[in-house]
């Protein structure tokens, strides 16, 4: 990694950092305040149109969707970005305005849509109310006469003509008064109460005391003719909306427009946000940031090309960002190193490594040819069809080579779709072979020598471990810190050979055994000796001693890898037992489609089940057992100013 | 004595539902926990539905496990192929369907906890997830034990003489 700085003039600005954009060449440095000497130019109020554009249109988008799905494919999510014409952004940029007005008229729209749905509802509640009142021949906001005082209002209790007669009484035996009573029902009575104008008073404290309220939204039409036009206003509201719904939805055929128009106003706002944290004068400009080294010449070539300016190359400090560079064999599983932590500049770049034991482990606990062949013919045809972006297609591509070793392993243990070949060759001609029988080459049967599968399991985790202690002795190595090289981790990885060739003396001959014992024993004097050699006065000893004590991580992280034989068993179990369940219903017609059936349901839960576990699991052995012993992580990973875009990229030149 | 009253499949196959039933209980709580947390999750951004899948998952091996391993008891011992096992083997059964009964019960309580806390995490931030889903697995090495115990003794049985 370099540090790059260019100097160019300010009329160039626009042409420059849109190639620098298109080239992804190159991270940018972001500082918030100016260095000194120089100035910043404003384009906050740029930025701030081209994202509320961005926000417009995927509002839009997300409106169409509401009421036009866009027709989705199960397996869409792996197509990749739409590939498109340099030239094309021109045209593009030239129809955003016209785009941006259709992606206004749709929110407008929806907008509109949720007012009158609101009053919808506010109708419907005032029509209910109406109900009630459905009878009343007279406005519900009929006004006193010169001799009589008119009440209409609702009570909050169930009473009939004759109950409520003298309840009025009992209340006021002086008031004179007649009633009519327009609906009652459900805890409730309406009513309209005529009293001489004299009593006005007296009658409003009794309808007082009686809990008495007025209708809500009195108007001066009767209930019936108000009710009627509300009837209408509704359906007014209604043909409205089933307008806008379809005039939305004939908009539908342009989503893939306001795609690339949001792409469109998001590349630009990203441009102005970098602008806008560059170092100006008043005639020149400065970017300043960071290169990979191979790329260098290209920046420069580019820069020629394009405008005038001035290019210096620095060497990078331990805070520049890293770019991994990976062939195609382990690219893949760059992303799964990404996920735990980038490498930081103490790292070496495990990729390879953890790609080669990525794939192996994989392969080993999802153990069956058929699956594996399925994952590759499937993949290899999504990569085909699809064409999926960048990332997808690593990992996509990581399942691929995973398939492969799946595949391979599958045939060791002799399982193809658990033990499918051999239970339907039974099912059908009422014999009874095996895999074993069936299969030509030697295969090893994880349910009859699972004690061998799991010591040749922590055979293999041994390795693993050892390889990532080999990562840190060079590491140490390349350093200078010998003593750790030497002491910390050269005498461990010793310990753990003479272990293993301890352990394998016990099943082949007393000497190596000794062999193996002498190793070991070498080993732990040296980890007493030397473990203790940062400590002072009696530490040195407590060190030495207590730094033994670790073994016990060491026996735990090689029982942890007792997982691949767990998994390659489950896999091939739970396989097994569908091929079981799948024949058992006889060779009937209907026999045969509950075998159909069952084996394509079955088989299909089993990959899914168990390509999780494989994948996790293996992972697991990855971060905790293997990085644990040397990876440090904490790098920045480069990220260059590029298009970040959605649905659409830029075509590269050929 | 009242013991040879049994013969040994009757332990064998108490020893084949111990297996499946209890470490199918320890699935079933922990997933159903997680089920729950992703949910919630998911009600606030359904596009997070792969992560919290793997998430919801993970504590379901247990299950697995002692369903393998009660199905291999019942491949040997005479219900689905086999040798019917005599009194001293259908009490090996029994006892190696133990490990994984009460291992897969007790580690699928504690990977079902484990999950819900990393739902919670990787429904914070992304990133966060794979080290979630490590943490996670970490829970599982007990189950992964008691599965290759009860296994170890299942496979063997059938050869020992008692």
């Amino acid at each position: 990694m370099k540090t790059v700085r260019i100097v160019a003039l300010r009329e160039e600005r626009k042409r420059l950092i849109e190639h620098l954009q298109d080239s992804a060449l190159i991270q940018i440095n972001k500082h918030d305040k100016e260095t000194e000497g120089f100035s910043r130019v404003d384009m906050t109020s740029q930025m701030q149109v081209f994202e509320r554009n961005v926000t417009l249109t995927e509002q839009a988008l997300k409106i169409l969707d509401d009421y036009a799905r866009e027709k989705a494919g199960l397996l869409s999510s792996f197509k990749g970005r739409r590939e498109i014409d340099p030239d094309e952004i021109g045209v593009i940029a030239l129809k955003s305005t016209e785009v941006m007005r259709l992606c206004n008229t749709i929110n407008e729209l929806n907008k509109k849509i949720n007012e009158n749905n609101a009053e919808t509802i506010r109708i419907k509640t005032s029509l209910e109310q109406l109900e009630t009142w459905k009878k009343l021949d007279i406005p519900l906001n009929t006004k006193d006469t010169d001799s009589t005082a008119v009440f209409i209002g609702s009570l909050p209790s169930l009473y009939n003509e004759s109950e409520l007669r003298t309840l009025i009484a009992g209340e006021n035996p002086k008031l004179e008064f007649e009633f009519e009573i327009q609906y009652s029902g459900d805890n409730m009575t309406c009513l309209v109460l005529f009293a001489p104008i004299s009593q006005k008073n007296m009658a409003e404290d009794v309808l007082r005391t009686l809990g008495s309220s007025r209708p809500m939204s009195p108007t001066h039409h009767t209930p019936k003719v108000k009710a009627k036009k509300l009837n209408k206003k509704l359906e007014d509201i209604r043909t409205e909306n089933e307008k806008a719904v379809k005039r939305i939805i004939s908009f539908a055929d342009r989503r893939e427009e306001i795609k690339v128009t949001q792409d469109y106003f998001r590349i630009r706002a990203d441009k102005y946000n970098v602008i806008n944290e560059l170092d100006h004068t008043r005639h020149v400009f400065v970017i300043s940031g960071f290169i990979p080294e191979e790329d260098c010449d290209k920046l420069v070539a580019l820069c020629d090309r394009i405008a005038t300016c001035y290019i210096e190359f620095g060497d990078a400090d331990e805070d520049a960002p890293v770019k991994l560079k990976n062939n195609r064999f382990s690219r893949p599983a760059q992303n799964i190193l990404t996920m735990y932590a980038a490498p930081s500049h103490a790292d070496i770049d495990p990729t390879p490594l953890l790609a080669f034991f990525f794939y192996f482990f994989f392969g080993m606990m999802f153990s069956d040819a058929g699956y594996g062949l399925l994952m590759v013919i499937a993949i290899g045809i999504i990569l085909k069809v699809f064409k999926p972006d960048e990332r997808m297609r690593d990992n996509l591509k990581l399942f691929q080579y995973c398939g492969i070793s799946t595949f391979f392993w599958g045939l060791i243990f002799g399982s193809i779709f658990g033990d499918a070949p051999a239970s339907l060759y039974n099912y059908f001609t009422g014999s009874s072979v095996t895999m074993a029988q069936l299969l030509p080459w030697p295969t090893i049967d994880p349910q009859k020598d699972a004690l061998i599968l799991m010591i040749i399991s922590i055979a293999f985790g041994l390795v693993h471990i050892l390889v990532g202690m080999g990562c840190k002795f060079y590491i140490c190595l390349k350093q200078k810190d010998y003593g750790g090289a030497f002491f910390d981790t050269g005498l461990w990885m010793m310990m753990l050979i003479g272990f293993a060739v301890l352990a394998l003396g016990m099943a082949v001959s007393q000497t190596i055994m000794l062999i193996g014992a002498a190793m070991a024993i070498a080993c732990a004097i040296g980890l007493v000796l030397t473990q203790g050699r940062k400590k002072k006065g009696f530490g040195k000893v407590i060190g030495g001693l207590a730094s033994l004590y670790d073994i016990t991580s060491y026996i735990s992280d090689l029982l942890s890898y007792s997982r691949l034989l767990a998994l390659g068993l489950t896999t091939g179990v739970m396989a097994q037992v569908f091929n079981m369940l799948s024949t058992m219903f006889g060779k009937s017609i209907v026999g045969m489609i509950f075998m159909i059936v069952i084996l394509l349901v079955g088989h299909a839960v089993n990959i899914g089940l168990n390509a999780l576990g494989s994948y996790v699991h293996t992972m697991r052995l990855q971060y905790v057992e293997m990085f644990s012993k040397f990876y440090e992580g904490g790098g920045q990973e480069f990220e260059p100013f590029s298009l970040k875009s959605k649905y659409i990229k830029i075509q590269e030149d050929k | 004595m009242i013991i040879n009253e049994f013969n040994g499949m009757f332990f064998a196959i108490v020893g084949a539902a111990i297996a499946t039933a209890f470490a199918g209980f320890g699935s079933a709580k922990g997933v159903g926990g997680a089920a729950q947390a992703s949910m919630g999750v998911l009600s606030e951004d359904s596009s997070k539905f792969g992560k919290m899948l793997v998430l919801t998952l993970l504590p379901g091996t247990q299950g697995l496990y002692g369903f393998i391993v009660g199905f291999l008891i019942l491949v040997n011992c005479g219900v689905l192929g086999g040798d019917m096992p005599t009194v001293g083997q259908g009490l090996a059964y029994l006892g190696a369907s133990l490990a994984i009964g009460i291992g897969g019960m007790v580690s699928g309580f504690a990977q079902g906890k484990a999950s819900v806390s990393g739902i919670a995490m990787s429904a914070k931030d992304d990133r966060n997830f794979s080290k979630a889903m490590v943490s996670v697995t970490l829970v599982e090495i007990y189950a992964l034990l008691a599965f290759i115990v009860s296994l170890l003794v299942v496979i063997s049985v059938p050869a020992l003489n008692i």
